[in-house]
């Protein structure tokens, strides 16, 4: 017995590829844009938010080529599951990518960060670097078809969520009666929710995966049931 | 079943709607259809010494379409041939096993293989009407043979080119020779021939593997349609097909079935590696 769809095998495998590689780029955009906002280097903000365009390129090429395969191949099985989740994939990176964007717009609107805000910034660097982490994780997991990696997404997700609280609250306080502060204060909210989203895709893409390799798909977890539901009840 | 006399056929109410719950496998849902379900229990089909079908069990749901797929040669034409005793019919050949239908067994003793044949039609590979008889005498040809012309014979045909997709195409024309139509009205002709004696079970080997993309479709259609009043199993090549219109699919290698289960899941998540395999094109 021989593989008789090598082509059309080569085509799946070349959008799985290109979807991944678009996967590095968000990780590299979201370090960018992180560290735009700790530096305030609006240099690097304004590339992060150029550079999305490349990634919304990426994502029509791979939505486009998604819609041939289905349209011309017919893929089944574990074909049908890989071309879904690749489009799927794809999806959330793009979301990833204008998450990057909205964090690099805050550095222009942000200004000198007032005293006593280094607790905070260092919690959007952790932040950023954990979500960035999951980014690579979520790829590897992708490539190796490994569940359990693409399930601890969920626990490393945990370290973002606490993050996001603990900046909120803190953010709130450092706002008082100043009113630079205050507004100071809400873009940091505002930077450490969409770092919180790009840690939700990572996950979402974790999904993903667990779907191509084990035919069932089920949310590792859901905000109004906790403890995840499957999409056959 | 009673011996040696047409008995199989028997009053039908025509289901119309599917109201089954959701299953996991064609052997978990329950059904109540007054349509015919077969049963296949350790059959194995020889060629002389070799054995083309080896032990498979696979149900016929009533009032349902079961593709069987699988590559040239796995014994899927054997098996269809199984069902309605025509694979008895080529010398050197032998059947183990049962063929039940409604729980009866086909094979069983005094069964008379013509009243077999009558309960469970067969439509071909090729359209093959009667090339010198009419479009009317190809489908009164099988009620002429079975003994049931009667005396609304023009009724019946009708019913019969009606119920096969052809009659409005053809009603013009009756006298015209069966061989003069289309291929794929040819098709619809045989199936119309099959299922004027009113079968319970319509057996299909290939059925559109001779015809163009439109009249695939066209039998597609129809046959969505039928499985409301019979029970349909269908051989195909064309993964694409059994997809299209089945509600569970069998895959077949080297003579033993490897799987049967709802068509979705054989296409979106077999359980079986060489299912697998096959149905992605990995080997074949």
């Amino acid at each position: 017995m021989t593989e008789s769809r090598t082509d059309f095998h080569g085509h799946l495998g070349e959008l799985e590829e290109e979807a991944l590689s678009t996967l590095e780029l968000t990780s590299t955009a979201l370090d960018q844009a992180i560290e735009a906002v700790l530096t305030r280097d609006t240099e690097l903000a304004v590339m992060v938010i150029d550079g999305d365009d490349r990634i919304d390129g990426r994502y029509l090429d791979v939505h486009q080529g998604v819609l041939n395969l289905l349209a011309r191949q017919a893929p089944v099985a574990s074909d049908l599951r890989l071309t879904a989740a690749v489009l799927h994939t794809i999806h959330h990176v793009e979301r990833m990518g204008d998450l990057c964007v909205n964090i690099a717009k805050m550095v222009s609107l942000m200004g000198e960060p007032p005293p006593g805000s280094e607790e905070i910034i260092a919690k959007v660097e952790a932040a950023g670097n954990q979500a960035r982490d999951q980014i690579r994780q979520a790829e590897v997991a992708f490539r190796q078809r490994n569940v359990n990696l693409a399930e601890n997404l969920v626990s490393q997700d945990d370290v973002i969520d606490r993050l996001n609280r603990q900046i909120f609250r803190e953010a709130v306080e450092i706002g008082g009666d100043d009113d630079h502060a205050r507004e100071w204060g809400a873009h940091v909210m505002l930077i450490a929710r969409y770092i919180e989203r790009i840690g939700d895709n990572t996950v979402d893409i974790g999904e993903q995966i667990a779907f191509v390799v084990t035919g069932e798909f089920r949310e590792f977890t859901d905000a109004s049931r906790p403890g995840g539901v499957s999409a056959t009840g | 079943m009673t011996r040696t006399t047409p008995p199989m056929v028997r009053p039908r109410t025509t289901v119309t709607t599917r109201e089954d719950p959701p299953r996991t496998t064609s052997a978990s849902r329950p059904t109540d259809r007054s349509a015919r379900r077969v049963e296949l229990e350790g059959l194995t089909a020889y060629y002389g010494d070799n054995a083309a079908v080896q032990g498979v069990s696979l149900e016929f749901r009533p009032s349902e379409v079961t593709a069987i797929i699988g590559p040239s040669g796995c014994g899927k034409s054997t098996l269809v041939r199984c069902v309605n005793r025509m694979h008895e019919e080529i010398p050197g050949t032998r059947v183990e096993g049962a063929v039940k239908l409604d729980g009866e067994d086909i094979y069983g003793p005094g069964i008379d293989p013509v009243a077999v044949r009558a309960a469970i039609g067969m439509v071909f590979q090729k359209p093959n009407p009667f090339p010198t008889m009419s479009v009317f005498d190809n489908v009164a040809a099988g009620l002429r043979l079975t003994g049931k012309r009667g005396r609304n014979l023009n009724a019946r045909v009708e019913a019969a080119l009606r119920g096969a997709g052809l009659w409005d195409e053809v009603k013009d024309r009756l006298g015209k020779p069966g061989s003069a139509l289309s291929g794929g009205q040819q098709q619809r002709l045989c199936i119309a021939r099959a299922i004027a004696v009113e079968p319970e079970v319509v057996l299909m080997d290939e059925p559109c593997s001779a015809l163009d993309p439109q009249a695939t479709l066209r039998i597609e259609e129809l046959i969505t349609e039928l499985k409301n009043r019979y029970t349909i199993a269908i051989v195909t090549h064309n993964m694409q097909q059994a997809a299209r219109v089945a509600d569970s699919t069998a895959f077949m290698l080297n003579g033993e079935l490897v799987e049967h289960a709802l068509t979705d899941k054989i296409f979106t998540n077999p359980s079986d590696k060489r299912t697998e395999d096959y149905v992605t094109g990995r080997f074949g």
